[in-house]
């Protein structure tokens, strides 16, 4: 995977500039159950794998979810 | 499992809605959302409007509405009904079945065959699958397949997932044998497994009703609800429709012999406007051939949505003509089922709107 895009990907969901590996995902204003929704449509259709909630739930970091979609990925 | 139907034709579809529209931006202030999100939500849901039915209108009364018209203005005659089948999660009743009171209402023949199918999401297809089956075993007569839903009484409205989302309505179908083959292919799935993703736990006989199941608690800011009202398990059932549904569309595809482009409409189940882009998407239909606009309109009204979709979208193209549709049905059971079949021209296909009598 290539981690600068994921992030962009995420930065576009979460509505803001930029997306670092150690952000807390929480700690953004835009991270609610539509922006997981995004996140979950963003797995299908660009990495090809279906995340499941409690999956997403246990995630702290951005770098926690890129590591949860590479995983899956394998 | 796999079905073939031949000789058999859908005549009629009437859609009835409650006359009371209610709009998002109102009812915002119920699910104590910021203007921000309340913005977001709208966008990417594809929310605005939806209708509710009035307190002591139940998902009957809309069938009955519908039917009466049908009735009243010739396009069905009463001594043509051989069954009458009654698909919901709102029931008047545990017990007699609503079919068999909407019968008693109505004035029909001891000969009428009554039944009521518990089905959601899929209960149009499950609907059209069951009218077939009996079309092919009666002795003579249509089949009426009433579609009715209340799921507004099942959620509550200061709950920001589910009210904003759901709609009231009913619809009337007739079903009949034709002379041509006309042949409808229908994949059906079932997985019980997955059967808490959209379920209302209490108020039946596994949880039965008491004040607990009656209490209304607020699991987070702007999601009040009760034990006796639908609970969702909104990532499982979204990865569940991505995962589980596109597949099978691909299945009844090349099943009945067809392309995407062979297809004039995908006319899906109405969940929200999210994800039927991704389905969309995913499945590289078009957009503009899988309609995505029930849900801002109406609201999802379960196993009513195929029918307002058919009616609302393609209601003058099918009174005058014919097209070739892919159905689908997906959600509650869970269960997904999609059909490829000709509909039209049909004798009528509108919505219309319930007044009380």
């Amino acid at each position: 995977m290539n981690r600068p895009e994921f992030y962009q990907r995420l930065a576009e969901i979460l509505d803001v500039e930029e997306v670092k590996a150690e952000d807390t995902l929480k700690d953004f204003d835009e991270w609610d159950s539509l922006s997981v929704l995004s996140v979950l449509a963003m797995a299908d259709s660009k990495y090809g794998i279906a995340i499941r909630a409690e999956e997403i739930r246990s995630v702290v970091t951005a770098a926690d979810l890129a590591g949860l979609v590479e995983a899956k990925q394998k | 499992m796999k079905c073939i139907f031949r000789n058999k034709r859908v005549n009629a579809i009437l859609s009835v809605v409650p006359g009371q529209e209610s709009r998002f931006d109102d009812e915002r202030s119920n699910y104590h959302l910021t203007e921000e999100k309340a913005r977001r939500m709208k966008k990417m849901m594809g929310l605005d409007r939806h209708r509710v039915a009035p307190p002591g209108v139940c998902s009957s009364d809309l069938c009955v509405y519908g039917l009466q018209q049908l009735l009243n203005e010739g396009t069905l005659k009463k001594e043509e009904i051989g069954a009458l089948l009654f698909v919901s999660q709102t029931p008047d009743y545990y017990l007699p079945p609503t079919s068999n009171v909407i019968q008693g209402r109505l004035g029909l023949g001891h000969d009428v065959i009554c039944l009521d199918l518990n089905q959601g999401c899929a209960g149009f297809v499950i609907g059209l699958m069951q009218a077939f089956m009996l079309l092919d075993v009666m002795d003579a007569g249509k089949v009426v397949l009433l579609n009715g839903d209340t799921a507004s009484k099942l959620v509550d409205k200061h709950n920001r997932v589910t009210y904003p989302l759901i709609g009231d309505a009913g619809s009337v179908t007739v079903i009949e044998h034709c002379a041509e083959e006309n042949a409808v292919h229908l994949c059906l799935k079932m997985d019980g497994s997955r059967h808490r993703a959209l379920i209302v736990p209490g108020g039946a006989f596994r949880m039965p009703s008491s004040p607990e199941t009656l209490k209304l608690a607020e699991a987070e800011e702007g999601v009040v609800q009760s034990l006796e009202q639908i609970h969702m398990d909104g990532a499982a059932v979204f990865n569940f429709t991505l995962e589980d549904v596109p597949p099978q569309i691909e299945e009844v595809l090349s099943y009945s012999g067809n392309s995407r482009e062979s297809i004039d409409y995908f006319l899906f189940h109405q969940p929200n406007q999210f994800i039927l882009k991704q389905m969309a998407d995913k499945m590289k239909i078009p957009q503009e051939k899988l309609p995505n606009n029930i849900v801002g309109i109406y609201g999802n009204s379960s196993s009513v949505s195929i029918p307002v979709n058919i009616t609302h979208n393609c209601g003058k193209q099918l009174r005058n003509g014919a097209l070739r549709v892919c159905l689908s049905g997906f959600g509650v059971g869970l269960t997904w089922g999609s059909m490829v079949m000709n509909l039209g021209p049909l004798a009528t296909c509108r919505t219309v709107e319930y007044e009380a009598a």
